[in-house]
This record gives C-alpha cells, structure tokens and sequence, in this order.
C-alpha cells in the first residue's frame, strides 16, 4: 500500500438492534447517522456509503440515495458496497479509502439491514446467497449447514468438545446483558445451549447470533478535520482479503484464510503487532465462527481458542478483551450494519464512552466477516 | 430451488464432476475455475473426479432452505474425491448412521423442483457399502 493521508473516526451512532417493526430501513438507518452528525455538529458530510446485503428482500435498492435524501443531505457523492455479512466492513474500509486517497475529508458511513421484515424462511434464504448458488445452494444447504460442516470438522481434527464451543454463547450473553443497544440481554447457562434445537447438526439455536434489524454509523474524515471531534479515533490500519464463497475448493477447512491475510494487512498498515491489542469486536455467527476467528487473526492457536476462553481468557479484564459488546451472539447480527456497530462500539471504548462492559484500552481491532470466511474487513483502530 | 438455466448450464460440470486441474502447480478445483486459486495461472484443463470417495465433515440440516423440505432431514457432506473436495447431498443412510471417513459413492438423483417447475437431476452421493445404511 502506498503512502496516504490518515483518517479519524471523530463521530458515532448505533440503534438498538431489535425486532424494529414500527421503523422502516431509511429511519433507522437516520436515527445512527443523525446520532453520529450530532457528535461532530452537524458539519456536513461530503460522501455518503451505505453498508447493506439484503434490502432486496423489502424491496429496495439505491439506498444511497434513499438514505442521503431522507436524511438531507441530496448532492452529496453516494454508494452502497455489498460484501455479504461483510458489508459493514467493506463500507468502512471504502469510506476510508475516500478520504486516504485525498477525494474527500469528511465521509459518513452507515450500516442497516432489516432482517426481520420478512418470514423467517425468506430471510435465511437471502443469507445463504453469500454461498455458492450453482454448486453449494442447489442441493438446498443452509449457511447455519455451511458452518456446521466447517464446526465437525474443526471438533474432530482438534478434539474440542462441544461444551467447550457451547461456553462462547454463554460468556456473549454474560457480555451483552449489560450493553444496552444488544438484541438479547438475558444471560444463559451452558445448558440452555446445550438444549436449544439442533438447527444443522451440530449447530444448536443458541451457537448461533440472532437475525436483526438496526443500523450503526461512523462519520469520518481526514487530518484536517478530525477537529469536529474532540476526541476523533485513529484509523490507524485497515485489511480486507476474500475467499472462495465455495468451501469445497478451499486449500483449509480449519482456518479463515481471507482472515488472516486480512488481519496482517491492518496490523502491518497499523505498523502493530497482535500482543498490542487491548479490545477487539470479532465475528462470532456461529461459536465455530468465534473459534476460527480467533485462530485466523493470531489471538489463539490452531485448534486452541475454545480451551483459551474455558480457562477464562478474553473475558473482561483480560488482554485482549473480546467482544465486550456481546458480539453476534448477544448484541445481535443486522448484517450489513455488523462491520459498523464494531467499529462504532471499539471507537467508544476507546473513548471511554460505550455504556456496557466497558475495556480501558489504547488499541482495538474490529473483524467482520462475509460468507462462510470468503469477505473479511480487519480494522485497527488508536486512541 | 434453482432455475433450469442453471442446470442446464451446469449440467456437464455437475453431473460429471468436473473439475480443473493447473498445468503449472497442479491444483485441482471444485467448483472448476477461470484461474488457478493456488498459483493464479491460467493454463488449466478440465478433469473428471473419481465417483467414490470418503466423507471429511457432514452436517444434517432439519431446517433446509425453502423448497427441499421434502428432503429434511438433510444430510449435507463435504466429500474427498481424490486430490479435490466436493459438497453434495448423502442419501440412502439414516443421519445416525454418517460418520467421517465413510466410503460414498455418486449417484444421480432427484432434486427439489426449480423455480420454473422443472424437476432437476442432480449428482448425489450414498453409501458405497449398503450395509452401512
């Protein structure tokens, strides 16, 4: 990568992610960003990017317009970037690459995605287009299948038990009891995992994250603008690396790989080493998906991140703390808007200001993954 | 559910499983590629997997997409065929009975209607031995 200029997150917003059924898309993608225009007084943006996977579902497209119409800001420069589950990621990481490249000095950012707008069935068959239509969908394998068969691969190569996977929900929900913008705020026991319905064995409801509505919104800008803030966040390094969205002709079934080459390419932007990361936002769609995560990015070894987290590692207090939001599993999944409630809940750590599980920390990471690991957008954030 | 566009344009590939092998690092992809995933080259050809091979994960699905719940519960595998690794259906075997390292063998069968109404075939895989079932 070649020489650019710094960007600065120097505003935030999020809604609650819920069930929304009285807010429409282009309202709760306003109430994020108006929160997030609000910190930085009102400057105008120049550029609007809107994150999103599925609003063909509720029957809309061109949300960049939709969305910096309903929120004033018609003539700004607009575009929605689609990378599956990713999406949120791959909007920051193009806003970034706006204002890196010296086009514009202030970008607002936003995720949304309603996933709950639609029968269930309708919705589980939009995620699943993240896969391969012609060779994985066709013999009618859900994503939750998808994941299943990267988690019985995982369980058996390591010998990693399924209690020690299942313990991931539990310390999620523990996480997001306290923050209050998370879908599922009631803590569980190892049993309520253990017990809820098989949804692709071994996949059980309780190892995976909910389906959402919200919406999430950074508002960024360069150097010289970073002032709107008084306490703008540096974006100290970005990362994106893609993946087959098939998994047959994947080289590992055991690794993310576009994770990893993801997390080097921030952390080698950032100029930082893993050991230095204090708190990170990691995605955890399924308990598999936090342990292969973990292990990609370098926070575990191969097959060693379930008995890390049994032995009480990356809970809060610990170096580094994951997922204090509550993660996928607690805080919830609207999945375009994912990658930007991380980068929105790592930031006010930073700050000081998030309102849940609250992380002293000087550096933070963010991870957000589309398909079964084939889209993933690493963020290195600095105080 | 599918569309008979896709099967039909598909139809070689899926019903013959094949795959492409690089000319250069000897990769072999499936779904085949316009470019080896290893070393990028563009020199491949097209290359016919072996029909048995051995289950490496499975995963049984009681909720499938729409439209194949006539199929429930499914059991989905990702199959070693080879030097590659194909995911597809295993039939002919109660859920109970899969396991890692099972010996499969393709055969063609009938998938969920597509979108247009068209009852597809497909490449599935069963036991190879049926006492297995």
């Amino acid at each position: 990568m070649g020489a650019v200029r710094r960007v600065y997150v120097a505003g935030v917003g999020m809604t609650k992610v819920d069930k929304h059924t009285e807010t429409s898309l282009r309202d709760l993608a306003a109430e994020a960003a108006f929160k997030a225009l609000d910190e930085v007084g009102n400057e105008k943006p120049e550029a609007v990017v809107v994150g999103n996977m599925l609003s063909s579902l509720i029957e809309q497209e061109n949300l960049a317009a939709l969305i910096a119409d309903h929120i004033g800001l018609r003539g700004v420069c607009g575009l929605k970037v689609e990378g599956a589950c990713g999406s949120g990621g791959v909007a920051v990481l193009a806003g970034y690459s706006m204002i890196a490249s010296g086009l514009y000095d202030r970008v607002l950012v936003i995720g949304v995605e309603k996933l709950l707008e639609r029968p269930t069935p309708d919705t589980l068959r939009g995620l699943a287009y993240a896969a391969d239509a012609d060779y994985e969908l066709i013999y009618g394998v859900s994503f939750a299948g998808l994941n299943a068969l990267i988690m019985r691969y995982y369980m058996s190569k390591y010998d990693v038990r399924r209690e020690e996977l299942a313990l991931w929900s539990v310390i999620m929900h523990q996480n997001g009891a306290k923050n209050p913008y998370a879908q599922l705020r009631n803590e569980i026991t190892l049993e309520t995992v253990l017990s809820s319905p098989v949804v692709a064995d071994p996949i059980r409801l309780y190892d995976a994250c909910p389906l959402s509505d919200g919406a999430a919104a950074v508002y960024i800008t360069s150097e010289d603008w970073k002032k709107v803030s008084d306490t703008p966040i540096l974006v100290a390094g970005v990362g994106n690396a893609v993946d087959s969205p098939d998994l047959s002709s994947r080289v590992s079934l055991d690794e993310f790989y576009a994770s990893r080459i993801s997390a080097e390419k921030a952390l080698r932007t950032a100029k930082l080493d893993i050991k230095d990361i204090d708190v990170a936002e990691i995605h955890d769609a399924y308990t598999i998906t936090a342990a292969v995560s973990l292990e990609s990015i370098g926070f575990a070894e191969k097959g060693k991140a379930a008995k890390l987290w049994s032995e009480g590692r990356f809970r809060p207090g610990d170096k580094p703390t994951i997922n204090p939001s509550g993660g996928l599993k607690s805080r919830g999944h609207p999945v375009g808007a994912t990658g930007v409630y991380q980068v929105v809940e790592v930031a006010m750590q930073l700050r000081g200001d998030f309102p849940g599980v609250s992380v002293p920390s000087e550096i933070g990471l963010t991870q957000n993954i589309g398909g079964v690991g084939s889209n993933v957008t690493t963020i290195v954030l600095r105080r | 559910m599918t569309t008979i566009q896709r099967i039909w344009r598909i139809k070689n590939t899926l019903l013959r499983l094949l795959s492409t092998r690089c000319l250069d690092c000897g990769f072999v992809a499936y779904p085949p590629k316009a470019s080896c995933p290893k070393c990028g080259s563009r020199r491949l050809i097209k290359e016919e997997l072996p029909k048995i091979g051995e289950v490496l994960s499975y995963t049984v699905i009681n909720v499938p997409l729409r439209g194949f719940e006539e199929f429930t519960p499914l059991i989905i595998c990702l199959i070693k065929l080879g030097e590659a690794k194909v995911l597809a259906e295993l039939v002919d075997v109660k859920p109970g009975n899969v396991h890692i390292g099972m010996k499969v063998m393709a055969t063609l069968r009938r998938s969920a209607k597509t979108l247009d109404g068209v009852i597809p075939y497909v490449v599935k895989f069963r036991p190879l031995s049926l006492g297995s079932s």
